[in-house]
């Protein structure tokens, strides 16, 4: 670190901190000395520890002087929130100081014509977001707007790297570094498991230049505890059910509570569950991504306020907003990984002296396990985030089509200048011609579109656009967040005398609940009830893109099931819990419910050990059962059972389907699956063998559902599909249902196009984990412990349980459908 | 049911529909043993190539895997005469803009067989690929027609794209499907670009008598017909 420079500070800013009494803090005046060397830096530092002076006090100290004309600071940060908070912690101080710096922020709320005005004479420092960033390099001349810029600070860095949001926006710094070369990058972040990756990502623009690596040390280690239950723990099931009561007198004894959950059907559940026992009439509010934004903004107003006692919430709440008065963050189900239990917890009491005091609420007894793991984990900050990973093609697609609307550009200049985005350092220049191929023509191998170009070449060799709408069309479709097709949900007036008519026509207008994925209502007939935003309501019909309720009173609503949401139990803590079931000595801080249930299972079967793998087999009614325990998190354990599935066909054992969860997987078929290993006819090495990962993913993935949900969004950030269409709206279920067929059709034709190698490498990190699999297959070869079974194990209780709650999976669709016509055949012979 | 009279070149059960025995095959399409007539709906010739027009480059192998399921129907049944009941092509002018080897293709089916395709929404006036053109046909004591109306008995139609869903003990299965009661049959697109619609969606309100309608949904290599009451929406 470049230490030996000392930072110097305006007089007006020491000034204004010394008639605080305060005076700046370490870490932000490392940054100021980092900066004044000229270097980037990236500063890892808790939230609410005065990292927005850290990141800005650089910006203030050289425009102090009022002599700077133009850009001088892009701000940059994961939500639109935060940069309007920011907009207002930062005036503050300037106006304060009186210092004659113009602060301004630039969303999709800001008007057009600010907007263009921004473009034409922008402030010294604009606050906006990844999108916005991509959008102003893409007008031509935007060197005329990022010419003077000399800094650019980066917030929530970690929250951005790991997802294709952060792709776009190391693809827009790359060109930033173009547009002015002297600009220096300020990255802030929380902790992470490899600070140098971030380190090394924010220098890739400039690698001739030194980018610092500053830490802030410090701040009391967090008080973390696992809620000691009176009740009887569950099997199964997500619920927490069983704490309510326990978490309602928790939250009694605290001034400001935050509640998280992993999923926001937990969230209703969860929120449903404390109204009922209410007497109280405790002020608890409920934040989750499908409530109208009006409903989420009156939260965080009475949060910020002081008015709530508690607020249930997802993930929404993981980022954002400093709320000074949180003294309790509990997590209600899996903790799931370790950094993201941390940052949870600094969501509370933000005074660095203090430790934040957590309480983690197992809602089942393998997530004892897990909570007791991520204890420990915590306790030894050990940090477990994802890292940042290689760029997706379908979002460079997106960007060549930007620079291509700004300028013509030579393949050569733009393939140099993308390789200086981090994600990008190793992309192969004939991968960037297939992509750029792709943006021109589509880039099928039958040439057939030639004549419909959106990108031509010049004589002098630069490509340019085809036609100006070609820049409209990039425009708006900009960006990499991909939203399930939604409806939006309004409530009306019960129309009891339309009760039972699938017809009829339903008045416009009622208030806006929030919107929900369009499939929902799919499996809902008119007066069917669920729960949505904390009530229960009535299904009573659908027009055009809304849904249409009432408040309704039911004893058994449906809660619906959101997709997305659930994080995978990461690879460190899922170590951990192996460690934990595989030491008894250490069993005694697990309560006894627990700990019995593993001595039982010590006793009936065996232990799962830490490097081997136990499979189960036994018969339970007319099927017999495979359980396996991998704990690689529910997703690898799909792809597994899709696999062993189409493996257990072939060696004839029949298998009918099978359920996975976040630790084990259970098949089920109507083989003799114990006796068929007995006999040496099904071999367990050879069923576990890596060698699935070949012919057999091959031929699953041209059907699998999984691999078109990953298509159908690489297919709409590449461009290949649009959002919108100048003039047009097209609704998300026409994009779903003809993304599966243009999926289809390329598979079958092309399996090689580059968007289906794009769906392939996403698919492999994401919905299809095929990487951890991977990883678990090589590490249990031959150290496969099979135990057969004359009936049900304690530990396969769990997975069980899941059968009939959760998506079975197997030939599902085929046999719906053979069953379907068997029933019919009953039905004309008489039977039923 | 008088199916004796019939050789069975596939598992595929018989679909009976005024007074006529049909066989529905898994590709969609509605094999006529009596006249040795495929018939066909909502082929959607060069679909995507239409979307690349205006700059989505959608991949331009639809056409040409939509032949190919046309070719081996033909050669299967042994077909001696093709209908196509209207959207033959995706736009007016798509006729003109097939690709070298996919008019190459069609010609040869044109040669082959006798070739009758009627008018669609999307195709309203004749193309010149050869074979008879017209807006509707009466056969047998059929109505042959691209858009399904009420009330007409005997009418075989295409255009709304029928699709099912079923539901079955926690399992689901969508897939294109024949719908037909006892005055209207409805076959599913058979263009490989087609989406298809669900028979309990809007589209198809007061259409069909439902007491009366039978279902049946496209499998992988055979078709079944459902119960209705497995029906679902989605």
């Amino acid at each position: 670190m470049s230490t030996f420079v000392d930072p110097t500070l305006p007089p007006v800013i020491a000034n204004w901190f010394a008639t605080r009494g305060w005076s700046p803090r370490q870490h932000q005046l490392d940054v100021l000395r980092s900066y004044q060397s000229g270097a980037s830096q990236l500063l890892i530092a808790p939230t609410g520890a005065g990292k927005t002076m850290a990141g800005f006090l650089p910006s203030l100290s050289e425009l102090v002087d009022g002599k700077f004309q133009g850009l001088h600071t892009l701000y940059i940060s994961p939500l639109k929130a935060l940069a309007v908070d920011v907009h207002r912690n930062l005036s503050n101080p300037i106006d304060d100081m009186g210092l004659p710096i113009t602060v301004e922020a630039r969303t999709g709320d800001t008007s057009a014509s600010k907007r263009t005005r921004q473009r034409v004479k922008p402030p010294h420092i604009l606050l906006t977001t990844p999108e916005q960033l991509a959008l102003l390099i893409s007008h031509p001349h935007a060197e005329l707007m990022f010419g003077t810029l000399r800094r650019v600070v980066l917030d929530e860095l970690h929250a951005l790297v790991t997802s294709k949001r952060g792709d776009l926006l190391s693809l827009g710094l790359a060109r930033l570094a173009k547009l002015a070369p002297d600009m220096r990058i300020t990255a802030l972040s929380a902790t992470v498991a490899r600070p140098d990756l971030l380190r090394d990502w924010i220098a890739q623009p400039h690698p001739d230049r030194p980018t610092d690596l500053l830490r802030m040390i410090g701040g009391a280690p967090p008080e973390l505890a696992i809620l000691e239950t009176e009740e009887r723990l569950p099997w199964a099931g997500h619920s927490a059910k069983y704490a309510h009561r326990e978490l309602y007198e928790t939250i009694k004894q605290h001034k400001t509570t935050l509640l998280f959950v992993n999923t926001r059907s937990q969230a209703e559940m969860l929120f449903q569950g404390l109204w009922d026992i209410n007497e109280d009439m405790l002020p608890i509010a409920l934040h989750h991504g499908s409530l109208s934004v009006e409903q989420r903004r009156k939260v965080e107003a009475a949060m910020s306020d002081g008015r709530l006692k508690a607020v249930v919430c997802t993930s929404t709440l993981d980022l954002g907003i400093d709320w000074g008065d949180v003294d309790l963050v509990v997590q209600v189900g899996a903790p799931k990984g370790s950094s993201r239990m941390l940052q949870r917890i600094g969501r509370a009491n933000h005074r660095l002296d203090e430790p934040s005091k957590a309480l983690l609420v197992p809602s089942n007894r393998f997530e004892v396990l897990e909570c007791e793991a991520a204890v420990e984990a915590v306790s030894e900050n050990h940090q477990d985030s994802e890292d940042p990973h290689p760029g997706g093609y379908d979002v460079l697609a997106q960007h060549v089509l930007g620079m291509a609307s700004a300028e013509p550009f030579f393949a050569d200049d733009l393939y140099a200048e993308v390789t200086r985005a981090w994600p990008y350092r190793d992309l192969t220049r004939p991968k960037f011609d297939r992509v750029l191929d792709f943006v021109a023509t589509g880039g099928y191998a039958l040439r057939a579109y030639e004549r419909y170009a959106r990108l031509k070449q010049n004589l002098d060799g630069t490509w340019r656009l085809s036609h100006p709408s070609v820049a409209q069309q990039y425009r708006l479709n900009i960006g990499t967040i991909i939203e399930e097709p939604m409806v939006r949900v309004r409530l009306i007036r019960s129309k009891e005398q339309k009760r039972g008519r699938t017809t009829g026509p339903i008045g416009a207008g009622g208030r806006v609940l929030g919107e929900m994925e369009e499939y929902f209502f799919g499996t809902l007939t008119v007066g069917d009830t669920f729960i949505f935003g904390g009530e229960i309501v009535a299904f009573e019909g659908m027009k055009d893109n809304e849904a249409f309720v009432s408040r309704a009173v039911a004893q058994n609503p449906k809660i619906p099931s959101y997709m997305g949401g659930k994080f995978p139990l990461s690879t460190y803590l899922a170590e951990r819990v192996r460690r934990l079931m595989d030491t008894p000595d250490e069993w005694g801080k697990l309560p006894n419910q627990v700990a019995d249930w593993l001595r039982l299972q010590r006793d009936f079967s065996v232990l799962p050990r830490r490097d081997s793998l136990l499979v189960e087999t036994f018969p339970r009614g007319t099927n017999n059962f495979l359980v396996c325990y991998p704990f690689e998190g529910r997703l690898a354990h799909q792809t597994l059972g899709m696999l062993l599935t189409r493996r257990l066909e072939r060696m004839r054992a029949r298998p009918l389907g099978f359920v996975a969860s976040e630790y084990a997987l259970a098949i089920w078929g109507l083989g003799d699956l114990s006796a068929l290993i007995r006999t040496n006819r099904l071999s367990l090495d050879e069923l576990f063998d890596e060698d699935m990962l070949g012919d057999d993913l091959e031929s699953w993935l041209d059907e699998s559902a999984l691999m078109k949900r990953t298509f159908r969004n690489c297919a709409i950030i590449s461009g290949l599909i649009e959002r919108r269409h100048p003039g047009k709206e097209k609704s998300g279920r026409q994009i779903t249902m003809s993304s599966d067929i243009i999926y289809d059709v390329l598979y079958q034709h092309e399996p090689d196009h580059i968007l289906i190698e794009a769906t392939r490498r996403d698919a492999a990190r994401g919905l299809l984990d095929i990487e951890r699999l991977g990883n678990m297959l090589a590490r249990i070869k031959s150290h496969i412990v099979h135990k057969p079974l004359h009936q049900i194990s304690p530990l396969a209780v769990p997975v069980m349980l899941d059968i009939g709650k959760e998506p079975i999976f197997g030939e599902a669709r085929e046999s719906a459908m053979a069953d379907a016509a068997d029933e019919l055949l009953r039905e004309a012979i008489g039977e039923l | 049911m008088n199916n004796a009279a019939f050789a069975q070149p596939t598992e595929s059960p018989l679909l009976r529909f005024a007074g006529h025995n049909f066989e529905p095959l898994p590709s969609g399409a509605l094999y006529w043993h009596a006249r040795q007539t495929l018939l066909v709906a909502d082929l959607h010739f060069e679909k995507m190539a239409s979307f690349a027009r205006r700059g989505q480059m959608l991949p331009p192998y639809d056409t040409g895997m939509t032949l190919s399921r046309l070719e081996a129907d033909l050669r299967r049944t042994g077909a001696r005469k093709l209908i196509s009941l209207g959207d033959t092509f995706h736009r007016a002018d798509s006729s003109t803009l097939l690709a070298n080897a996919e008019r190459l293709r069609l010609d040869a089916i044109v040669e082959s067989v006798d070739c009758t395709w009627l008018s669609g929404n999307h195709d309203p006036a004749p193309h010149a690929i050869g074979g008879f053109c017209c807006a509707e046909l009466e056969l047998d004591g059929l109505t042959l027609s691209h858009e399904p109306k009420k009330g007409k008995p005997g009418l075989v139609a295409g255009h709304l794209h029928p699709a099912a869903r079923i539901a079955m003990e926690g399992r689901t299965a969508r897939s294109a499907c024949f719908v037909h009661d006892n005055r209207v049959l409805i076959l599913p697109a058979y263009g490989s670009s087609t989406g298809a619609l669900n028979i309990l969606s809007p589209a198809f309100f007061g259409l069909l008598n439902w007491p009366t309608v039978e279902v049946t949904m496209l499998g992988r290599d055979r078709t079944y017909p459902v119960s209705t009451k497995r029906l679902v929406r989605g």
